[in-house]
């Protein structure tokens, strides 16, 4: 791509670094920018800037936070009993959007993988062992992805977390909601058979 | 179960080429160097997903293309299944059926049974242990399609735990309870697939044997034994006795990654007893046994690849190789050959029906019967 602005250039770059944006994309969003107000510019600036400055790891439960403890872990209402862990924020973010739970989360930061490099030290499993530890702590929810990184993943850290009166457990896998059994795929479908439920009725799980 | 046509664009040597094939018997002639092979190969493609010399998507491009693309079209129980792969080396690589891509390669394996004869099988006994394994996982991949899942599962996981062991030696930091995340995640697909390696084996001999007597006309005893330290030791406790060494070794010492296959004659170890011939005889009677069961176990009758055997093999074995084709019982079978001749020969004592192909540098032409 020929530019005519050397300015116009390393917006274009700046923008292109962020993930999903291509070359095009990029100038399509910096002409736009270009067209824009110069006060309208210093505002969206400074809105990424300030929440980068801002941003911060939750102590507790490493979820993104503006203060040192997050909204979900500061929230009395939430059930702290209970500890959700997931590999990411984005995980965080599905899980609330269902409505369905109320208690706190833990957030790993990835799932272990040697060929990755990724061991448990450059995990959050540390911190989550002394939160479970410290006491009032009922219930250790995995909900982590089901791959063999993951399963390697709640392995290790059901070993590591010997605490007593606090059951490990696994978030459900098999059919999806709505979905149509013959088009589940064959590994799904059989695990979900070898895992059948008690039927309950009334479609209540 | 057979292929009606089969189309390859950039495929080895060949730019664009259409194949349509008799349900029954394909010959392709041509010097050496033409491209016979690569068609066998290209079959072979479409059936496994993968090549049958074990070569990198990467050198099965024509030369100067970026792409390859491969489509065949195969009657199956009276359907019709059009495969087509297209791959571009180390970016993409999509097999589809009947217009629908598969969400995993894996998947693919044992629709479409194959078994190739090659001139060079006789690598089967004379190389290491991982091509009897291939042997092994290749045939039962094709029978059993979770075992081909466990056999993936197993060997990310032991790929995981190599990585680990390496790790945990470079920094000098053990970690016992993720390495024992390892074993307990080997334990399921290594047991599954010990059961059924030694489950196959007991059917597998005495076609074995039968196979071998046919085609060497000897009546010596010949063997195939699973040999696996998981016969006598449960895995479990193998890895557990292990741990220590693995930790040395830096990589995992016991499992089924480790099984071989005991090839013998009259007792003695094949590769270093056995003559030339018994070593071609045997390994001949490895793949018939292999072509057999696969027929018996699958509904549909496998597809049987024949690459330039009838120049490497002496005319005896040859006489009863063709002697076993004729006897029928054999689906459709593709044969390169060099000489018009003999190939001739050979379809007419067939009596069945057949299409020949002259190949040429890359290109195949039809040769009408006269």
């Amino acid at each position: 791509m020929n530019f005519s602005s050397k300015l116009i250039e390393e917006a274009v770059s700046a923008f292109a670094s962020l993930p999903g944006i291509g070359r095009k994309t990029a100038l399509r969003l910096v002409l736009h920018l270009a067209r824009q107000q110069p006060e309208a510019v210093e505002q969206f600036a400074e809105a990424v800037a300030k929440m980068r400055r801002g941003i911060r790891e939750c102590e507790r439960c490493h979820n993104l936070s503006d203060t040192p403890v997050c909204n979900i872990c500061a929230d009395p209402r939430r059930d702290q009993s209970l500890i959700c862990v997931v590999e990411g924020i984005r995980d965080v973010m599905a899980i609330e959007d269902t409505g369905q739970y109320r208690g706190l989360y833990h957030v790993l930061g990835g799932v272990i993988s040697p060929i990755e490099g990724v061991g448990p030290a450059e995990l959050n499993i540390d911190s989550l062992i002394q939160r479970a530890q410290a006491g009032g702590v009922r219930e250790v929810i995995m909900a982590i992805s089901p791959t063999i990184e993951g399963e390697t993943t709640i392995f290790y850290i059901s070993r590591k977390l010997k605490a007593p009166g606090v059951n490990i457990s696994t978030i459900a896998r098999g059919i999806s909601f709505g979905g149509e059994l013959e088009y589940a795929d064959e590994l799904t479908l059989g695990r979900s058979i070898v895992a059948r439920v008690p039927y309950k009725g009334g479609g209540e799980e | 179960m057979h292929l009606q046509y089969f189309i390859l664009t950039n495929f080895k040597n060949y730019e664009s080429q259409r194949i349509d094939c008799s349900s029954q018997l394909n010959c392709f002639l041509g010097r050496n160097g033409m491209g016979k092979t690569n068609l066998l190969d290209a079959i072979y493609y479409l059936c496994l997903g993968k090549s049958h010399f074990n070569l990198p998507d990467s050198l099965l491009a024509r030369h100067g293309a970026d792409f390859f693309r491969l489509e065949g079209c195969f009657t199956l129980e009276g359907r019709q299944e059009r495969i087509v792969a297209k791959v571009i080396p180390r970016k993409k690589k999509e097999l589809e059926r009947n217009n629908l891509p598969y969400q995993r390669l894996s998947e693919h394996v044992g629709l479409l049974p194959v078994v190739m004869i090659a001139p060079d099988d006789t690598y089967l006994a004379t190389e290491g242990s991982e091509a009897r394994r291939r042997f092994l996982d290749n045939t039962l991949s094709q029978l059993d399609n979770d075992y081909l899942q466990q056999l993936i599962t197993y060997n990310k996981v032991l790929q995981q735990r190599n990585a680990l062991l390496k790790q945990m030696a470079d920094s000098g930091r053990y970690n016992a309870a993720l390495t024992e995340a390892y074993d307990l995640q080997l334990l399921g697909p290594g047991r599954a697939i010990h059961q059924a390696r030694q489950a196959f084996m007991g059917r597998f001999h005495g076609l074995l044997q039968e196979k071998y007597r046919i085609i060497s006309g000897q009546a010596e005893a010949i063997d195939c034994a699973y040999d696996s330290r998981l016969n006598e030791t449960p895995f479990d406790q193998l890895l557990e006795e292990s741990r220590e060494k693995d930790r040395i070794l830096q990589r995992t010492t016991a499992g089924i990654h480790r099984d071989d296959l005991n090839l013998s004659i009259g007792g003695y170890p094949l590769k270093r007893f056995a003559s030339q011939g018994q070593l071609k005889s045997f390994v001949l009677a490895l793949r018939l046994a292999q072509y057999r069961l696969l027929q018996v176990e699958k509904k549909a009758i496998p597809i049987l690849l024949l690459d330039d055997i009838f120049d490497k093999l002496d005319n005896e074995r040859v006489r009863r190789l063709l002697g076993l084709l004729l006897e029928g019982g054999f689906g459709q079978t593709f044969i390169t050959d060099t000489d018009e001749n003999r190939l001739s020969a050979i379809v007419e004592h067939f009596g069945r029906d057949y299409v020949k192909y002259a190949v040429e540098n890359g290109t195949a032409t039809k040769i009408q019967a006269p």
